[in-house]
């Protein structure tokens, strides 16, 4: 990439300036954390997906570390160690480089090498009001800075988990759609799988060990297990236990003897995933679906309904606005509300973020710590102030 | 002799070395050593015009790709494995049968739960809460690993990097799982280790590639038609 000029280096002085300012003023500290950071935390923490985008290198020492690719884990580690039991509220917000490798190249609009500026706020109890100040606060800073005819789009993580609570599963199957709710595919092949009255499984070869164990307690099938291994000489290696193997292969077992997941079921949730639309009718469409389906969705949808009501007394016009169920499936370490800010022209978001209460506790907090932030892409942010996508 | 029109990349040590010589022995190309230089330079009997340069398999991939060779033979794992974008570098001119190795994903075979690459999601999240980290898959092709993990679906792992001896890291624990060659299974099989049914990553053989970043006059590309017709023909 070329080196930045001179006039390039000033533009993005004076708008980190305005946004670091903005940030201040609502009580946000400026923090610098390390620029080289741990790659186990990252890698063990978000992903490989994230490391194909990362710098990871091994210095002199044999450490294996790597290049931030962004600042959100790097500002958790800081708070972290400035609060080891996590029992103080902190706003943070910074401006500093971030690297991502570009398997295209680097380019004007996705640099591997580029500005990140944000704010993450930790430890504020009252979660609706945490989610409403991040909003407010980065639309604030991105209009001083200069941004016009922007949009939002909105998504709520927690309120998909409190439809699949409120829907009658075995618990086994609400664990796995769940977890796959990251992986679109896998979760739309899964979902028609078992409105077909199929196992989740199918009847691969496991089905024929797990039928040998249907019913029996987990001691007694263990023993099974364990004499299956021995008669056939497997050691047990790969740091699994015989437990873990005999649990995962009496959820087998449990799948063999389920009834199939009613076609309703899937259908309400089908019918969730596709909600998209302006705020207040999502919300509507929303409570409609649960309605219909006799669910209770509970606090989850109440506070979607009450932080867009609060988004708009602060001042926020939502005629610009989108919620999407399906927003966020992408990015794994979110838990709850989460949005990105989007300019006309540009297929990557100028700014985003959300809230992600599990990450402080991953790190080795030792409670859950609520946690929001928000992040913007100062390079493109100045490249959509310019006008030229 | 008249200046090189056409410089090809072949392996310089090795099973695949002296498979590609048998090669090009066959084809009437027998490779011949260069006076002083014979230990990297070469040329091709009944072709005038033809550079061959003697390397590393690994390093005959950069030097497709920086286009310092129009021609070279190397393994597909290693062309899958190292460039980011296959197609927009080189072009697969012919297979040439041999160095015929597959990628694959196998897991302990006491792991009587897993037969699948889905099988593996699963476990991913329940070793993740059992051992509070992630499963890991102990490779030295990063980059296969993860596109197939991800095109299966699998998140829930960490690569560790594994540079020779990869089949035993399951049984010293310092990985769960791994991503490597084999041709017979004995290997693995030895080490307790198991296919898993859908995961195979890739089957690969060395081929003859042709670099799109090199310079390529019209001399050049006859040479190339010319070699590859011979190659082509004793498939036959």
């Amino acid at each position: 990439m070329a080196a930045e000029s001179a006039k390039e280096f000033e533009a993005l002085e004076v708008q980190a300036t305005i946004l670091l300012e903005t940030f201040r003023r609502a009580g946000y500290e400026q923090v610098a954390p390390s620029i080289i950071q741990p790659a186990d935390i990252f890698l063990d923490q978000i992903g490989e997906r994230l490391r194909n985008r990362t710098y990871v290198f091994t210095d002199l020492a044999g450490d294996e570390l790597c290049l931030r690719p962004d600042l959100t884990v790097p500002v958790s580690r800081l708070y972290l160690e400035r609060h080891p039991n996590a029992d103080q509220p902190a706003r943070y917000c910074y401006n500093g480089p971030a690297f991502r490798f570009q398997p295209q190249g680097g380019g004007q609009v996705r640099p591997r090498e580029f500005r990140q500026a944000g704010i993450e706020c930790f430890g504020e109890r009252d979660k609706s009001k945490a989610d409403v100040e991040i909003v407010l606060l980065a639309v604030e800073a991105v209009r001083r800075a200069g941004l016009k005819g922007f949009g939002l789009r909105f998504g709520d993580i927690a309120l998909f988990y409190a439809l699949l609570d409120a829907l009658a599963l075995p618990e086994r199957w609400r664990l796995k759609l769940s977890h796959y709710f990251w992986r679109p595919q896998a979760f739309h092949a899964l979902l028609s799988r078992l409105a077909k009255g199929e196992r989740p499984d199918g009847n691969g070869p496991i089905a024929a060990l797990a039928e040998a164990i249907v019913g029996l307690q987990p001691e007694r099938a263990e023993e099974k297990v364990a004499a299956y291994l021995d008669a056939r000489r497997l050691p047990l290696a790969g740091n699994r236990t015989l437990g873990e193997i005999t649990a995962r292969l009496l959820d087998h077992a449990a799948d063999l003897k389920a009834e199939p997941l009613p076609r309703e079921v899937a259908t309400v949730i089908d019918y969730y995933l596709a909600v998209s639309g302006a705020p207040k009718e999502a919300a509507e469409r929303i409570a409609m679906i649960a309605k219909g389906a006799g669910l209770d969705l509970g606090p989850a949808l109440e506070s979607l309904a009450r932080r867009f009501k609060q988004l708009e007394a602060g001042g926020l016009d939502l005629a610009q606005a989108t919620f999407t169920a399906e927003f966020g499936r992408s990015l794994e370490y979110y838990s709850g509300m989460l949005f990105q800010i989007e300019a006309p022209g540009f297929d990557d978001a100028i700014g985003g973020g959300g809230r992600y209460d599990q990450l402080i506790a991953y790190l080795g907090a030792p409670k859950e710590v609520p946690a929001i932030g928000c992040a913007l892409h100062t390079e493109r942010l100045l490249a959509a102030i310019r006008g030229n996508a | 002799m008249a200046a090189p029109k056409l410089t090809i990349a072949v392996p310089s040590k090795g099973r695949l070395k002296e498979q590609a010589a048998d090669l090009f022995a066959r084809a009437g190309l027998a490779l011949q050593s260069k006076g002083h230089e014979r230990l990297y330079r070469g040329t091709l009997a009944g072709i005038d015009g033809v550079e061959v340069v003697y390397t590393s398999a690994a390093e005959i991939v950069h030097e497709l790709k920086s286009g310092r060779v129009q021609l070279g033979i190397t393994g597909e794992d290693l062309i899958r494995e190292t460039l980011a974008d296959v197609d927009g570098s080189v072009e697969f001119v012919v297979p040439l049968g041999f160095g015929r190795a597959d990628v694959v994903v196998a897991v302990p075979d006491c792991w009587i739960d897993v037969a699948r690459m889905a099988d593996l999601e699963d476990v991913a999240a329940q070793f993740s809460a059992a051992h509070g980290r992630r499963l890991r898959v102990a490779t030295k092709y990063m980059n296969l690993t993860r596109r197939f993990f991800a095109a299966s679906g699998v998140t829930g792992y960490r690569i560790v990097e594994s540079v020779g001896a990869t089949e035993a890291t399951p049984a010293t624990g310092t990985a769960e799982l791994i991503v490597d060659i084999t041709t017979t299974g004995t290997t693995l099989r030895a080490n307790h280790l198991k296919l898993l049914e859908d995961g195979l990553i890739l089957r690969s053989q060395a081929q003859l590639f042709a670099s799109r970043a090199a310079h390529w006059d019209a001399g050049a590309a006859g040479l190339r038609a010319a070699m590859a017709e011979k190659l082509e023909a004793l498939k036959c």
